[in-house]
């Protein structure tokens, strides 16, 4: 079975295949890159090989949710040049933190390493 | 520093959490000088939006001193006085580009959890769940505010905090609702709700030129508000009288009003029929997120063809929407949460040039140590609450 996933940024095709060439998001599948209609920017679509075993659903680590998140965060990195951290997701986008959520008030200084700030 | 937090239904308090720190280089620190208690705060205080966790900092409504900024923001400088909307925007998304903020695209980090329940994800909010992004609120005496080279906006002169401080939300939120009514002149608007968001969006509709604008409430004293201060020119009392749509045609000539505002949202509660009954059966045994009655009335009221604005807040699902009224009287729905950083600037404006004193629908004044007696008082609207502003 094949998985899916897709996101649109908002850039022209050639920047979006630069930045996605340079910065190589850990996605295991094929990637490719479509213009979206009008003023929509670029489209791109991953298929994955497969979907992940039970274990790999228990642990929140299927590939179809974690290429999910790459596309959110590559998104996220070129088109605001920075992924966005709240108190609850420190680390930014990521399937692991769904399920298993800070409190929503600021960091410990001993939070801010593992959580990618410094 | 301390800070107003969650920490189950029907329960906050004031406590001691760790500083705000600089995740990214587009925040900045802003020093709280005043917030207030918005009516969607009570939606989480009654435990009716889901995924908040114990410990969440809340509100989103603030305004402040500028104390530290991330090397990637250029247009605030320590010292400067802002007012913060309350969607976290990125500025360069889609959405964003088209004047959509509160749909940002990137801001909020919880994507993937509000795209399951919502189809999509929706922007980063100030102290509103982890389904909104997890981000800490501004109940206290410091918040970081994400992307502050886009959302905040510099009050440059002596307009004392009250004045001001609703640009934030309940101001753009009222005027958006209204803006959605396509208002051209000679209309009739009817406004259900007439709490704070309530309260602009009446004022917004005579600003905007409305003819005739109706307020819709349980409580005489914030119907007198709607009339005294807002400009309402007829108001229903659903206390008095629970059938609000005869009433709406009355008082039309037949018609039903040309637009109708939903300032109400998801805890409505006139009526008083079964289905008033089922929903709060439902809702309370967590079949039904959203309690439907105000929108229900505001479709079977407004005439044919007209325009249904939605601005109170809805959770999840309700029952029995009554699609075949919706339908078959041809409506427009038009909906959202406020994009506040399209208002910011020319509500200013009319702030400025004295069009509109936000501070009529402020009735208490608290320091933030009593924010829990802010949201009692608030829910019960005890003592003819109407806005509650916390000064950290």
């Amino acid at each position: 079975m094949s998985d899916k996933a897709a996101i649109t940024i908002n850039l022209p095709r050639e920047e979006v295949q630069q930045r996605w060439t340079s910065s190589a998001p850990e996605i295991d599948g094929d990637v490719t890159f479509k213009d979206a209609p009008g003023d929509r920017g670029t489209e791109i679509h991953v298929a994955l090989g497969s979907g992940g075993g039970p274990i790999d659903k228990l642990r929140g680590t299927v590939p179809l949710a974690k290429a999910k998140d790459q596309l959110r965060r590559f998104k996220q990195q070129v088109e605001t040049g920075e992924i966005p951290r709240s108190e609850g997701t420190p680390e930014g986008e990521s399937v692991g933190r769904k399920f298993k959520q800070r409190p929503a008030q600021p960091l410990e200084e001993s939070e801010l390493e593992k959580a990618g700030v410094r | 520093m301390r800070a107003n937090v969650w920490s189950g239904r029907n329960t906050v308090q004031v406590e001691n959490v760790p500083d705000p720190k600089i995740l990214n280089d587009r925040d900045a620190i802003v020093k709280i000088t005043s917030t207030a208690i918005c009516g969607s705060d009570l939606h989480l205080y009654d435990g009716y939006i889901p995924t908040m966790h114990k410990g969440d900092i809340l509100g989103h409504e603030f305004m402040g001193e500028v104390v530290e900024t991330g090397r990637g923001v250029s247009n605030l400088s320590v010292g400067d006085r802002v007012v913060v909307p309350f969607p976290i925007a990125c500025g360069n998304c889609w959405a964003c580009q088209h004047e959509l903020y509160s749909v940002c695209e990137n801001s909020n980090p919880n994507w993937g959890m509000a795209e399951k329940a919502f189809g999509h994800g929706t922007a980063g909010i100030f102290g509103y769940s982890h389904l909104t992004g997890g981000y800490a609120g501004g109940q206290a005496e410091f918040a970081r505010v994400p992307y502050a080279d886009v959302g905040p906006i510099k009050i440059e002169d002596d307009l004392p905090d009250e004045q001001v401080l609703f640009l934030s939300d309940i101001f753009p939120t009222g005027y958006m609702g209204a803006e959605m009514c396509d208002i051209k002149g000679g209309e009739v608007i009817a406004v259900f709700g007439a709490g704070p968001v309530g309260q602009f969006a009446i004022a917004s509709a005579v600003m905007l030129g409305a003819e005739q604008v109706i307020a819709i409430d349980q409580y005489d004293y914030r119907l007198q508000m709607a009339v005294n201060k807002a400009g309402a020119t007829a108001t229903i009392n659903f206390q008095e009288d629970a059938d609000i749509v005869e009433q709406l045609k009355e008082m039309t000539g037949g018609r039903g009003p040309d637009a109708v505002i939903d300032a109400v949202g998801m805890e409505s509660w006139h009526g008083h029929g079964a289905i008033a009954v089922m929903d709060r059966v439902k809702q309370a045994a967590r079949l039904e997120s959203d309690r439907g009655l105000a929108l229900r009335d505001a479709i079977l009221a407004c005439r044919p063809g007209g325009i249904v604005s939605v601005i109170g807040v809805y959770g999840g699902l309700m029952d029995k929407f009554p699609t075949g009224a919706f339908m078959n009287k041809g409506l427009t729905m038009r909906t959202g949460q406020c994009h506040v950083q399209k208002y910011l600037r020319p509500l200013y404006e009319h702030v400025k040039n004295g069009d509109i004193d936000p501070s009529f629908v402020i009735t208490h004044r608290l320091p933030l140590g009593e924010a829990s007696n802010g949201y009692e008082t608030f829910k019960h609207k005890q003592d003819e609450c109407v806005k509650v502003v916390l000064k950290p």
